[in-house]
């Protein structure tokens, strides 16, 4: 190897994970598992109004309680400065900053002592008084503060209002979607310990690098002096890409007590503690010939929003994008509620859209009688709709026509109603996704000794979807060395800075960065006279050193501004059968096929398994997930996992998974994100398959039985 | 933090001396649900756990034409028995389609005829108003998110449900319950078993302090009869039931000549549909029969706007549960 690098057929192949030996055999470090020396253990004073003041807090009786050592609460808490913006908008409120109350469960104080069950039975033992306001919980409420265009997200091409009046056909829907839980199985736990000036915290972030900054600003600390370590997440679907107030009281706790403390979240604290995706609804009007050309496509959008906060998360933003229209409206706004604060849920926006457009797609269909995946194909986008540049790669007619095949979409009998098997209608119904390309910058530091072992080291983190196994993957191939020969080291701030794990965009900022990182190690190769075929051991020795470092850069959308080509993001098609019986209101998808194109596949085993999850996770969305919030009081009414309801095994049917479409021709690996991809089109091809089985178009999510009734 | 004290009992007089003598202690058995409320939960306050798990008091016993259960048999055990299998098909379906298998490997039969409401509500330390945990309180779940809540039993005092699966098909048949204490042993039908909230939700059977739940009678299905349980509910497994019905019949000539129909997911404690009973028995094994029957068992529910559904709902389920067993 050297002179010229690369090895074929690493990247691609279907490869264990190179860290799932540790994970089953419970060695891979989760935040949970950390316990420092001299730690003790704190547990969060959660407020139980939804809006109002604090009149009064009596910390006497908490801090008499055995082993208590801190109870600290708003009025006699150190003040902290506020946390900065970063890439993914501005960060939350921060905690203790006044006697304020904006959601049931805000947290308004920590406890700490020596054991986790004396602080929480001290945290019950706070006394607050309330003054109680009236919380607005709906985004209907009209005493809602309603925000306008909050993201700039409004657009418009073309003239909507006269094409939706003189098209030959319309349709107009109102979509509504429930609030879901992010729902990880590991519980969000923050681990912070102070050593001088000196900040050391583990921390369930999918974001390390801006946890970092954010916490130096507010605790006022330079930031090499705050390491955030997260090697191993026990999933976060979006819930960790925000700054979260238990993690800052939790390290400003460390820092009064001057000891290493620790916090972890109870479940039904997760369900109002970390995010949640917020409810919405959407009104699609669409305009077309009679031949399903699309003339005019208006969609507007209102979600909901904490009180107070600005969360950027729009759900229109991929509207214009997905079809060939001349003529496209976008609006949105937010209601800031008295609700725990949102977050983001995976293909958060992207999801919501598509529910709405495919579902209306879908109406589309049944009101000219084309069929639904021809009618996308006669409005496929040859080329990006709004820049008009050709797509750097768009493989969603292969999703289409593969996924039609593969399904048996061909002879369906597109008459709702026409199919029965014993006590169920059968129905048969499909959605296609168009992904918004998304990009951060990456830094990586590729480090090659002379057994030609290297270490590729970043900040940025795993949180199972196999970062640590595309990274060994990638540096092995464009290194010529083995799997095995690639050391992986991330999750860790002292490392080079990395975007955070979110948007479906750190495989390919990452495989971009190591990439240049391997073609700068080619140049140092060039330069030290390398010759083909020799090892790294040679060439070391023969300049007397120990190792070569390089560092690798990429910042994919600052290249995208000045691309001639549109940079993509992943595409999809979803084809679901579904079994209704319609007495008892009972629906089962029977069968579910999705095909994705996202570019070049880094390894085609973990790739599955994000579409497997996205699909389950759409399972969910379709028919199960929705928060609940007291109507009087606001407090999350269903949270536990015995009452919020995420799909178990017998609810996912055998799923028939396809990737197609070639190498991204932007991004230099050829790759497009697939965190997301394969949740975005499940959810609409399933409420599109019960309107085909019943003749009953549910606009509303999820559908539970009581809908069918 | 208040210290529980834990005790494994060696033998049954002391297991019930040591629960008689704190009016605070209870038993322990399998603790799949006692141990969620007073540890995770933090709902109920036991000074003392007597754990009975070690008490020769497993396994089951036929004796003529009844089943003799005793209380510390495991869901599993029991839905392995063969004469269940043979003879109360309906109570084995009931049994695998409640809980998870994990969870009914742990769960014992005792346990199930006294799990509390799932109700989140009263399952919430931080919700005041709960006469079930304290009297007099209210109930915030009426005006709540109901959905998995009573409308039968239920008032304005409290809708909580009881949410047992294997308690259905149970109390349709007629199941008693043996209970013992220091004054000795009595035998309580499980239709006489539950008290319905009234106004003191927080009585729910007529179990006294100190008295335990040794075994539990199950008559057989007669011969010829047959039986099924039907449970309704957005999630294919490890979810409460939404309604459910449990129905054993006997049908001679296209007439019903016998007929037993218990209810999930409706009660605020394990329903038994006496008046559809009497609406079956005689008639014809007909659809209008079987709506006549469920409009019978549903009559002056109690709803708030997340239970309303339930009625025509639980009336659908009793159409289609006699439908699958008379067919």
């Amino acid at each position: 190897m050297t002179a010229t690098l690369a090895k074929e057929n690493v990247i691609g192949r279907p490869i264990d994970r190179i860290d799932g030996r540790r994970k089953v055999a419970g060695a891979a470090p989760y935040p949970s598992d950390f316990d420092l020396p001299g730690q003790v253990h704190a547990a969060l004073v959660s407020s139980t109004i939804a809006a109002g003041r604090i009149t009064r807090i009596d910390r006497s009786k908490a801090e008499a309680a055995p082993g208590v050592l801190r109870v600290l609460t708003y009025d006699n808490a150190p003040t902290l400065t506020d946390p900065p913006q970063n890439a993914l908008g501005s960060t939350m409120r921060r905690p203790l900053r006044d006697d304020r109350i904006l959601h049931y469960g805000q947290h308004i104080g920590i406890v700490v002592a020596n054991t986790r069950a004396q602080a929480v039975a001290a945290a019950r033992l706070v006394e607050i008084e309330y003054a109680e306001e009236e919380p607005v919980l709906d985004i209907d409420d009209p005493r809602a503060a309603v925000e306008d265009n909050p993201f700039g997200m409004a657009s418009s091409r073309g003239d909507v209002p006269a094409a939706l009046a003189a098209a030959d056909v319309t349709v107009d829907g109102t979509y509504t979607i429930g609030a879901e839980a992010n729902s990880p199985m590991g519980l969000f736990t923050t681990v912070a310990s102070w050593q001088g000036g000196r900040l050391v915290v583990h921390d369930t972030t999918q974001a390390p690098s801006f946890l970092r900054v954010a916490l130096a600003v507010m605790f006022e600390v330079p930031e090499e002096n705050v390491r955030v370590l997260i090697p191993f997440l026990g999933g976060g679907f979006g819930a960790g890409l925000r700054l979260w107030s238990h993690t800052v009281l939790t390290t400003l706790a460390a820092r009064v007590l001057d000891r290493p403390v620790k916090l972890v979240l109870s479940r039904p604290q997760m369900f109002h503690s970390v995010g949640h995706r917020a409810a919405s609804r959407q009104r699609v009007q669409l305009g077309a010939d009679r031949d399903g050309r699309l003339t005019a496509i208006d969609h507007d959008a209102i979600a909901a929003n904490g009180l107070g906060d600005h969360l950027p998360s729009p759900i229109v933003a991929v509207t214009p994008s997905t079809y060939a229209c001349d003529n496209v409206a976008t609006h949105e706004r937010r209601a800031h509620l008295n609700i725990p604060f949102t977050g983001f849920m995976r293909a958060p926006g992207a999801i919501e859209a598509h529910f709405a457009l495919e579902s209306a797609l879908d109406e589309l269909a049944d009101q000219t009688g084309v069929d639904p995946v021809e009618l996308r194909l006669r409005n496929y986008a040859e080329v990006h709709p709004v820049s008009g540049k050709p797509w750097s790669s768009k493989a969603l007619r292969d999703c289409l026509e593969v996924g039609s095949e593969r399904f048996g979409w061909p002879g369906r009998d597109p008459a709702p109603r026409s199919t029965h098997d014993g006590d169920q209608l059968v129905g048969q119904g499909m959605a296609s996704a168009t992904f918004e390309f998304y990009a951060l910058p990456c830094t990586v530091r590729l480090v090659v000794d002379r057994r030609g072992n290297a270490t590729v080291r970043t900040a940025g983190t795993d949180i199972g979807t196999g970062t640590y196994t595309i990274t060994a993957q990638l540096t092995a191939e464009l290194l010529g060395i083995d799997v095995d020969q690639v050391r992986v080291v991330i999750g860790d701030t002292d490392q080079p800075p990395a975007p955070q794990s979110g948007g479906s965009g750190l495989a390919g900022a990452l495989g971009a960065a190591i990439q240049d990182a391997a073609s700068e190690l080619a140049d140092q190769l060039a330069r030290l006279d390398g010759h083909p075929g020799e090892s790294f051991a040679s060439l070391l020795d023969r300049h007397g050193l120990d190792e070569l470092e390089v560092t690798g850069y990429s910042d994919l959308a600052g290249a995208a501004t000045h691309a001639d080509v549109a940079p993509a993001g992943a595409f999809a098609a979803a084809f679901a059968e579904v079994g209704v019986d319609e007495d008892l209101g009972l629906i089962r998808v029977r069968r579910l096929v999705s095909v994705i194109d996202g570019g070049r596949v880094f390894n085609a085993k973990t790739a599955r398994s994000q579409a497997i999850g996205g699909a389950v996770m759409g399972i969910g969305m379709a028919m199960l997930e929705e928060l609940a919030y007291d109507p009087n009081t606001g407090r999350v009414a269903n949270g536990t996992f015995g009452d919020y309801l995420v799909p178990v095994n017998r609810d996912v049917p055998d799923l028939d998974i396809t990737f197609v479409g070639e190498p991204d021709t932007f991004n230099p690996t050829g790759s497009k994100g697939l965190g997301e991809i394969g949740i975005v089109s499940i959810a609409p091809a399933i409420a599109n398959a019960v309107y085909h089985a019943t003749g009953r178009r549910i606009r509303d999510l999820p559908i539970t039985l009581d809908k069918m009734l | 933090m208040t210290d529980i004290e834990y005790v494994r009992a060696a033998d049954q007089g002391s297991a019930l001396a040591l629960v008689a003598e704190d009016p605070d202690a209870v038993f322990l058995a399998g603790g799949t649900t006692e141990l969620d409320l007073a540890l995770k939960d933090q709902v109920v306050h036991p000074s003392r756990f007597v754990d009975i798990g070690r008490l020769p008091l497993r396994g089951v016993t036929r004796d003529g034409d009844r089943l003799r259960v005793a209380a510390l048999t495991t869901m599993e055990e029991l839905a392995a028995d063969p004469t269940v299998r043979e003879r109360l098909p309906f109570v084995r379906e009931a049994l695998l389609l409640g809980a998870s298998t994990q969870l009914r490997n742990m769960a014992t039969i005792g346990g199930n005829l006294l799990q509390r409401t799932r109700c989140r509500y009263f399952r919430d330390p931080d919700v005041g108003a709960c006469n079930k945990r304290d009297p007099g309180s209210g109930c915030a779940a009426i005006e709540g998110v109901a959905r998995m809540h009573a409308i039968l039993g239920a008032g304005p005092s409290c809708i909580a449900l009881h949410a047992s699966d294997l308690c259905v098909p149970l109390v349709a048949m007629d199941a008693e319950v043996e209970l013992l204490d220091a004054d000795g042993t009595r035998t309580v039908p499980l239709t006489e078993f539950y008290r319905t909230p009234g106004d003191r939700p927080d009585v729910e059977n007529v179990l006294r302090h100190g008295e335990l739940v040794t075994h539990v009678q199950v008559p057989l299905l007669p011969d010829g009869a047959r039986s099924g349980y039907l449970k309704v509910r957005d999630r294919t497994s490890y979810e409460f039931a939404t309604t459910s019905a449990g129905a054993a019949v006997t049908v001679e000539d296209g007439t019903i000549t016998w007929a037993k129909l218990g209810l999930g997911g409706v009660g605020t404690m394990p329903w038994r549909a006496w008046e559809a009973e009497s609406v079956l028995v005689g008639a014809p094994a007909s659809e209008r029969t079987f709506r006549a029957a469920a409009e019978a068992a549903i009559r002056d529910p109690f709803t708030v706007p997340g239970t309303a559904f339930k009625v025509e709902l639980a009336k659908r389920t009793i159409v289609r549960i006699l439908r699958t067993v008379t067919s």
